[in-house]
């Protein structure tokens, strides 16, 4: 199972998966050899405790080292958000987040995984966010690759995805933004600062509400770095205990950021902010300009609302929504423009702070998913986690250019791809002594045709030599011949006529053994041909020809030439 | 419905059937249906159409619009499904032609967006929404949906496949239903003709050799036996066994895992006790030619049964024990071991005769390892049940359990060349281990020979001392061996362990030792979780108490609670507070560890002032508050100092399941000094139970700060702490009901200070309570603030405003027309 993700705009049953659909009555663990997740973020991870200590799959969990290090934060932040807004019951516990990360099984990049007798996975570098992986899956010489979340281009933090020319016979990548060429990171950047900035300077203060980790570590080392350049005084604060975490993991898994952060490394961690401090819940009311990053992102709950109540009222102040939110939220509700907002016991909050929107989330766009399908060469491309018209547009432009089929099912909807697997055949020693017995010898870029008996047992296939296959199955040889009847016009006796046939074959067969046999007969290599009378005409004679299976073409070239008949004979 | 979302539904009707306005979020349009499905569960839906025009014109919109966007067009199918299953508007919408355009031959079938598996499941919901009365039923049989239903069946979206089997078992039901006839309701023998049609297609697919279509046909029919209960359910399984027996005689057996489903619906049924002779000798067949997986799954099934036959109970047995007999027939060297003698005679016999042979298991890993895990999952189910077979085996499969481990583990030797390739095949084999593990953690629970508990004890302590094991096999392992050990008989009358139990003991805390150190997280967690647990139930047994304090086990979790993972050190601070209240904690003057010197309650404090991660706080409040609960002798000595001292670093942590949990402890503490909370049903004693007097009580509290500490809490931004900071302040207020209350909140000296203290509170700002407030005016404070209607607001998720329809409604309507700037971008 590829990835194990969560709905966060329902608040029932529906944010799950509906694993029912894999098996009613059986156990799952029985049904999957294995869950790979490929990064953090919940749509992705959000329901793996759900499903592992609740549903109960008991399998290996696989995930890259940084992936299965955050991956529980992000799943108790949920989980304390949802418990905390709604008094969920039915929730997985703290005590299940912690079985459930016990049961993974940490990869390394590029390391071959054996999941066992034929199931092998790989992982390759994907960007997006720390730890995000590609995950190429294995049986036999078949293969999938599965994308996850990626960024062809490499941010402030992270490097570019990567993968091999793997050719798999499929690859199934995200196409969130299928159509669109992205517009210059650094614009983005840039706009984001001078918002910023300007609130700042104004004397405002700026909310940017933010899950515990991702996006956060990459807005918080823009602010960082611009605040040192600028040369900034005013407070940036970051407002949960979590971030010390999420920042000792960037420090521990340096090697997945990218090249300059890991350079800049030995003078100074990037991820030692020296601008950005840890919020008090006092310091809200404090006069004057102040940045905080506070969670959760979607202003539904917590400290981000809280702090959301209080400036929303000025409108010097800013909120900056980095990312998505689900309908019913209050980050939902000013992002689409609302500004008179209900909250609790009728009470209306009037909204006159400035509501911005900057998506920073690192996918890859268009041109970035046509550059990884050149990278992988893959036989099929499958799309997912996307729109299906853009990606109805990604899949024309990608059957265009690469000449590939590309599928986008729907959910739920299955496909099925023809494949052309190798199967492995061992050829046994003696045969190919034989072969290069005959002076042969191999070449390495030509193929060669080797005859040979072919066994399957234990499902291993093995090339021999018919007389081993006998041999080790106990098997009696039998001898196939063929033969054919030709008639020709001759009132000569069957011994003249044979020998008539001798003289002809052997000057056509100039470079065969033709051999005329004391009993009369005729042979070519392992052709016989006899002569007889013919019961009721004399002047027609039988050619009897017959031959072994071996010489089937040869045995069909002679008795094409004796239909033809016998030269005259010289008078 | 709410005169609020009255006045919206026009503008939001007009914008879903303009095909210009894209719709800001998928779950909005499941909101909608699911408010509207709560509407028409409460009130007429003719009345709601009839009130609200705009949502029959959305309806008639959407037949003359070809351009609508398919999950409109889905949405509508199912929105007009949901009004048509009450049959006066079902009537009301088929005069208009609207649920023939909707649903009919000539409906979205032949749009362009039939082609979207949504516009084609939403089209099936909404037939099964409607399906509710006869005129439905008619309509179902006039309109060909049921012959498009058929073919939805095979639809290569797994969603709307298994939703058109769904209709058809739900339309099944309700054609037999409608076909009752006379007062009694009962059916007459005669099958309407939409019953007979569905009936007719179920016949032919289970004679089709496709098999995907007998797969439809058998889950169509699990489905009917499974929900419907009724009398006409026996005659159709009398028409279609010959046809499903036929089944078993095809080779191979076609949708095996489905027949297997179906044979086990038919057998739970209630309506069908008399037709079960055909039925048992349809399973007697089935247990002999389907494979061994599939044959497992109906064994097990049967063997749940309350009223199987017995002779289909024993046969169901051995198949379920075929795997391990033939384990066990692998390894057993010459002649017969103890390990094949316990097995019941003729089990072992039955085994070779049977399909499964040792040949056939080994026949390939993978498949050899998909029975055994799956069998020994399925004797694991078994077990606790009161109808598994008597007698139990429990023997020979404690033996069976056993050989499997160590042929896992690489301990067990077979001289048989089945034994040696079962040997090779199962080696380090993690899914194995962990199955038979569990089983064997299952059999604890039984009676057992000295002689196999040593077995047991054995192979527990080479899963537990071998590096070879995985994190997660040495988690069951650790498991395991708890259940075993606290299962373990001990002799009557003696507080002693067992001979055994001591014996693996002495044994255990150096392995435990050594996996305290291990690099690996989950290995340190595990063993300190097993330990708490261990500690928990045996820390009063002097044996444990030795072996436990001659190891370094003890020191090894208190320097835990400085490791670098926090699950980890949340898992020692509650092992080594649960050592400490047993009085098994480290030598405090052990001088490598210079912490111990501060004590266990000095460093488990500064954990709960300094450490970064929520875990290990949460932990240490925990297990304070158990400390409070058991009198611990840290907690006893000066209990008010330890509670100032716990509150007021508990007021300031960030995680507020540190919050919530500091109320729990000073509950306990409220308890402990006050008295259990008065029951409503309880007789009225006097009140003795209160050892110390009120008035002392509440000074302490002022002291102590608990009311600041409360009253804080009760208006803490995250809910669930001012849920319990209400709780708590009720109980205080219900205690302190007789006390002195006269005054008026005003007359008190710094009452009124406090009030305001508490409105900016409110308002979202700092500030204190007057440090000097006196009993009375906590108590005058308390009586003015109104925490039941406090207790009533809370209790109502913090989100029913956010779930409101109005909101969803506004929200949706916000959305038009500016979705374009913020495109949907997960994450």
């Amino acid at each position: 199972m590829l990835d194990c993700g969560m709905h966060m705009g329902f608040n029932d049953d529906r944010r799950f998966p509906d694993f029912s659909y894999i098996t009613q009555n059986g156990r799952l663990t029985d049904f999957l050899d294995c869950v790979i997740i490929s990064h953090f973020h919940l749509d992705h991870c959000g329901a793996l405790p759900y499903f592992s200590e609740m549903v109960g799959y008991d399998g290996p969990i696989y995930m890259t080292h940084p992936t299965q290090a955050i991956c529980p934060i992000l799943l108790e932040d949920y989980r304390k958000i949802a418990v905390d807004k709604k008094g969920e019951a039915n929730f997985f516990t703290s005590q299940m987040i912690k079985d459930c990360m016990k049961k993974v099984v940490a990869v390394h990049l590029h390391q071959t995984v054996q999941v066992d007798d034929e199931l092998e996975i790989k992982a390759y570098y994907a960007g997006h966010v720390l730890g995000a992986a590609m995950f190429q899956i294995k049986v036999g010489s078949e293969s999938v690759v599965y994308t996850g979340d990626y960024n062809m281009t490499p941010d402030r933090h992270l490097g570019a995805a990567w993968i091999d020319r793997c050719r798999p016979n499929l690859l199934i990548t995200e196409s969130t933004y299928a159509t669109t060429i992205r517009d210059s990171k650094r614009c983005r950047e840039r706009d984001f600062l001078k918002k910023v900035h300007e609130t700042v300077e104004r004397g405002g203060k700026v909310l940017i509400p933010v899950f515990a980790l991702g996006r956060a570590q990459e807005l918080c080392i823009l602010l960082e770095t611009f605040w040192e350049r600028m040369n900034l005084k005013v407070p940036i604060y970051f407002s949960t205990g979590l971030t010390e975490k999420a920042n000792h993991y960037y420090k521990l898994f340096i090697t997945w950021t990218n090249q300059k952060i890991r350079k800049t490394f030995v003078q100074r961690n990037m991820f030692e902010f020296k601008h950005i401090k840890a919020f008090d819940r006092a310091f809200a009311d404090n006069p004057g300009p102040m940045v905080v990053f506070a969670t959760p992102g979607m202003l539904h709950a917590g400290q981000s609302l809280q702090i959301f109540r209080k400036w929303a009222g000025n409108e010097k102040n800013m909120v900056i929504m980095p990312g998505y939110c689900v309908q019913g939220t209050v980050g939902h509700k000013i992002l689409s423009g609302q500004r008179k907002l209900e909250m609790e016991g009728r009470q209306v909050l009037e909204v006159k702070m400035q509501v911005e929107y900057m998506s920073f989330s690192a996918h890859a766009d268009a041109k970035g998913i046509m550059q990884l399908v050149g990278q992988a060469e893959p036989e099929n491309v499958l799309l997912v986690h996307g729109e299906a018209k853009k990606m109805e547009f990604l899949r024309q432009k990608i059957e265009q250019e690469f000449r590939v089929s590309c599928y986008m099912p729907a959910n739920g909807e299955t496909v099925t791809l023809p494949t052309s697997p190798n199967i492995p055949v061992g050829i046994s020693l003696g045969l190919l002594k034989r072969e290069m017995a005959q002076g042969l010898l191999p070449e390495t870029k030509k193929p060669r045709l080797l005859h040979g008996t072919l066994i399957m047992k234990d499902s291993n296939l093995r090339l021999v030599s018919s007389e081993q296959a006998l041999k080790e199955l106990g098997l009696a040889e039998h001898q196939l011949r063929f033969t054919c009847r030709v008639h020709l016009q001759d009132t000569r006796k069957e011994q003249e006529t044979a020998l008539r046939v001798y003289s002809h074959l052997k000057s056509t067969l100039k470079d065969h053994c033709v051999q005329h046999l004391p009993d009369g007969s005729v042979t070519v290599e392992s052709i016989l041909i006899q002569a007889a009378a013919h019961s009721e005409d004399p002047g027609t004679k039988v050619l009897l020809v017959s031959w072994t299976y071996q010489d089937e073409e040869l045995g069909s070239f002679l008795t094409a030439l004796l239909k033809k008949g016998l030269p005259q004979a010289p008078s | 419905m709410d005169p609020e979302c009255s006045r919206l539904l026009p503008a939001l009707c007009a914008a879903l059937a303009d095909p210009r306005q894209p719709l800001a979020d998928d779950t909005c349009l499941e909101k909608l249906l699911d408010w509207f499905k709560t509407v028409t569960e409460a009130e007429s839906s003719l009345l709601l159409l009839q009130e609200n025009p705009a949502l029959v014109e959305l309806l008639s919109h959407v037949l003359k619009s070809q351009d609508m966007s398919s999950r409109v067009l889905s949405f509508s199918l199912r929105l007009a499904g949901t009004f048509a299953a009450q049959e006066d508007c079902f009537l009301y919408l088929q005069q208009g032609e609207l649920l023939l355009g909707l649903f009919g031959e000539g409906g979205p079938q032949c749009w362009a967006a039939w082609s979207v598996p949504t516009v084609r499941s939403g089209w099936i919901q909404g037939l099964r929404s409607l399906a509710q009365h006869p005129c439905a039923l008619h309509f179902l049989a006039d309109s060909g949906a049921v012959d498009t239903i058929f073919s939805l069946q095979g639809d290569p979206s797994l969603f709307v496949a298994s939703a058109a089997s769904q209709l058809l078992v739900h339309t099944l039901a309700l054609s037999m239903q409608a076909g009752a006839t006379g007062c009694s309701g009962l059916w007459d023998g005669v099958w309407p003709a939409c019953a007979q049609k569905i009936m007719g297609h179920l016949e032919e697919s289970l004679q089709s050799t496709a098999a995907p279509q007998v797969t439809q046909a058998l889950n169509v029919l699990t489905s009917t036996f499974g929900r419907c209960h009724s009398p006409w359910t026996e005659t159709l399984w009398g028409q279609l066994c010959p046809l499903v027996a036929r089944l078993l005689e095809r080779t191979p057996i076609p949708a095996a895992h489905s027949l297997v489903d179906l044979l086990l619906s038919v057998a739970r049924s209630p309506a069908l006790s008399s037709s079960h002779g055909r039925l048992w000798e349809a399973v007697a067949q089935a247990l002999r030619c389907l494979s061994p997986m599939q044959a497992g799954s109906l064994a097990l099934g049967m063997l749940k049964l309350p009223h199987c036959p017995q002779a289909l109970r024993v046969q169901a047995f051995g198949v379920l024990l075929q795997p391990l007999a033939c384990v066990v027939k692998a390894t057993a060297q010459a002649p017969g071991p103890p390990g094949c003698s316990m097995w019941p005679p003729g089990w072992l016999d039955g085994a070779e005769g049977s399909s499964l042979t040792v040949d056939t298991l080994l026949s390939s890993k993978s498949a050899c390892v998909g029975i055994l895990c799956q069998t020994l999952a399925q004797l694991e189910e078994l077990q606790p049940l009161p109808q598994r077979p008597a007698p139990w085996p429990q023997e020979p499969l404690l033996g069976a359990a056993v050989t499997i481990l160590r042929l896992c583990h690489g301990s067990a030797t077979s001289s048989s060349s089945g034994g040696g390739r079962l040997c090779a095949t199962l080696a380090g084999c993690v899914r194995v281990q962990r199955a038979a593990l569990d089983f064997l953690g299952t059999l604890s629970q039984e009676t057992r020979s000295q002689e196999l508990e040593k077995e047991v004890f054995a192979v527990l302590s080479e899963y537990l001392g071998s590096p070879d094991s995985s994190p997660t096999v040495l988690k069951k392992a650790f498991q395991t061996t708890l259940r075993w050990l606290l299962s373990s008989p001990r002799t009557p009358g003696c507080p002693d362990l067992g001979p055994q139990p001591l014996l693996f003991l002495r044994e255990l805390f150096p392995v435990l030792q050594k996996r305290l150190c291990s690099p690996s997280w989950e290995v340190r967690d595990s063993v300190l979780e097993f330990l708490t647990q261990l500690s928990r139930h045996w820390g009063g047994q002097a044996d444990f108490r030795r072996a436990l304090l001659a190891s370094e086990v003890p020191t090894l979790t208190q320097q835990l609670l400085q490791d670098p993972e926090s699950y980890v050190r949340a898992s020692a601070v509650a092992a080594a507070g649960q050592l400490s209240s047993r009085g098994l904690q480290a030598a405090p003057d052990s001088p490598e560890h210079p912490q111990a010197q501060q004590g266990l309650l000095g460093e488990l404090l500064c954990i709960l002032s300094t450490d970064s991660e929520g875990f290990p706080r949460r932990a240490v409040v925990q297990v304070f508050t158990e400390w409070l609960r058991d009198g611990h002798a840290d907690v006893a000595r000066d209990t008010e100092w330890f509670i100032a001292t716990v509150l007021q670093v508990v007021s300031q942590d960030l995680d507020w399941e540190v919050r919530v949990q500091g109320l729990e402890l000073a509950q306990v503490f409220l308890v402990q000094r006050l008295g259990q909370p008065r029951c409503p049903y309880m007789v009225a004693l006097p009140e003795a139970a209160s050892a110390t007097p009120i008035p002392e009580v509440l000074q302490s509290l002022c002291r102590l700060r608990l009311f600041d500490f409360a009253f804080r809490a009760l208006l803490d931004c995250d809910r669930p702490v001012a849920q319990k900071a209400c709780e708590l302040l009720l109980f205080l207020k219900d205690k302190t009901a007789m006390c002195g209350g006269l005054q008026e909140a005003g007359d008190i000296p710094g009452s009124a200070s406090g009030q305001v203290t508490l409105q900016r509170w409110r308002a979202g700002e700092q500030g204190q309570l007057p440090g000097d407030l006196q009993p009375e005016a906590m108590l005058a404070l308390l009586r003015s603030t109104d925490l039941e209607g406090l207790q009533a607001r809370l209790a109502q998720s913090s989100d029913h405003m956010e779930k409101s329809p109005q909101s969803l409604l506004q929200d949706m309507l916000a959305t038009v027309g500016v979705l374009g700037e913020n495109e949907a971008d997960c994450y």
